[in-house]
């Protein structure tokens, strides 16, 4: 079919998410757009849903952080933040998320907010809480390993051991 | 703006991460509000230097009945900068409010836990703060997540006439839990509420640190008495 007329064409925002989880934890493209699509049409209802038109454009997910670029409708994009907040897990695994800004262009948007944080993320044997453990670091934080779960750190927790 | 936190042990994520993550996401300042039988072990002032946040020592306390809770705010009363109470019964709910030692009376309405005029009137009297806890919203879904903004709304609407003070938190339990102050404003004009309204909400535990640090120092006499500046030191 013919494409529309630049006048008619819709007009969008890019909001630039960053994610975060558990280390080891894997997220799909897939997966996130689908919780997108729930958060919003169980936050905003249906037509609020439809409003909003939210799609992952780009997402990229590696070991424990995450970013993505989420297309909304212009002036949609304050409900579909309230979604994206109502997202607390995917696929099982509780996220963050937080949207760093919103642009006009896909290219803005990569260029001004996303790939600021470092990805290399190392194992190493830490002391925390008097007990030593593996940790999962990048930069100054780290997910300390602990008997069943994780337990979000920095480096004025731990020590290295 | 201040996020009020369940640190490690009570939530998943230490002190000094919801700080740096906090400070990331806009904060101003954190309040620590574990519950009494886990507290946290942590040095606020190296975490507030290093991440330039203000860090505020708080506690839940969490009490079977209101003859506990009053030990409990006898003991930690003098210690921590802001004291809640974990709500949520009727009893408890009733002592938070009539009690002037309490900042905050947190979740008031989870579980069978209910708020009426005569409650919010009290805590108006008595300056004990509301909780409009979030956590529901944002991690709960289908029947009990609309019986939970059903709450909100209520207590809304009770806060709203009687002008009651009132305080808003996303009450996460790690890291990955603390949602942007716009995030929360967002969410906060899809419920019915404004945005300036959730923003005074978390502004609420700045004041409120200000107001219980100023008291706690030693410069502090009784309300209304000041050392006259005729007084020389000795």
């Amino acid at each position: 079919m013919k494409h529309l007329p630049k006048h008619l064409q819709p007009r969008w925002r890019y909001l630039a998410v960053e994610l975060e989880s558990w280390p080891d934890t894997s997220i799909s493209r897939r997966d996130f757009q689908r919780e997108c699509w729930y958060a919003a049409q169980n936050l905003l209802g249906d037509p609020g849903s439809a409003r909003a038109d939210m799609t992952v454009i780009r997402f990229e997910f590696t070991g424990k952080t995450g970013e993505a670029i989420v297309r909304v409708r212009r002036g949609e994009t304050e409900p579909a933040r309230a979604a994206l907040s109502c997202i607390d897990e995917i696929d099982g695994a509780p996220v963050g998320i937080y949207v760093c800004g919103i642009s006009g262009t896909i290219r803005a948007a990569e260029e001004n907010y996303l790939g600021r944080r470092g990805q290399d993320s190392e194992e190493r044997n830490v002391v925390f809480g008097n007990e030593e453990r593996v940790a999962v670091l990048r930069e100054c934080v780290a997910d300390v390993r602990l008997d069943e779960a994780f337990a979000g750190a920095t480096d004025l927790d731990y020590d290295l051991a | 703006m201040y996020e009020a936190v369940h640190a490690h042990p009570d939530g998943q994520s230490t002190v000094a991460r919801y700080a740096k993550t906090a400070a990331d996401y806009g904060f101003e300042g954190v309040v620590v509000r574990n519950h009494t039988d886990s507290r946290a072990a942590y040095d606020a002032e190296q975490i507030s230097e290093t991440y330039g946040i203000d860090v505020v020592s708080g506690l839940e306390i969490r009490a079977t009945d209101p003859q506990e809770a009053g030990g409990s705010v006898g003991n930690y009363r003098s210690s921590q900068t802001i004291l809640a109470l974990h709500g949520g019964t009727n009893a408890l709910n009733r002592f938070a409010v009539e009690t002037e030692k309490l900042d905050v009376l947190a979740h008031p309405m989870t579980d069978r836990g209910d708020i009426n005029h005569v409650l919010v009137k009290a805590a108006v009297e008595n300056g004990v703060r509301l909780e409009f806890n979030l956590s529901g919203v944002l991690r709960k879904s289908g029947g009990q997540r609309v019986r939970v903004i059903q709450s909100l709304r209520k207590l809304k609407e009770i806060v709203d006439y009687y002008d009651a003070p009132y305080v808003v938190s996303a009450d996460p339990t790690s890291h990955l839990e603390l949602r942007g102050p716009r995030e929360l404003c967002a969410l906060g004009e899809q419920l019915g509420f404004s945005s300036e309204f959730i923003t005074d909400g978390m502004t609420e535990w700045g004041r409120l640190a200000e107001r219980n640090r100023h008291v706690q120092s030693e410069s502090f006499i009784e309300p209304g008495v000041e050392r006259g500046r005729y007084e020389e030191e000795s």
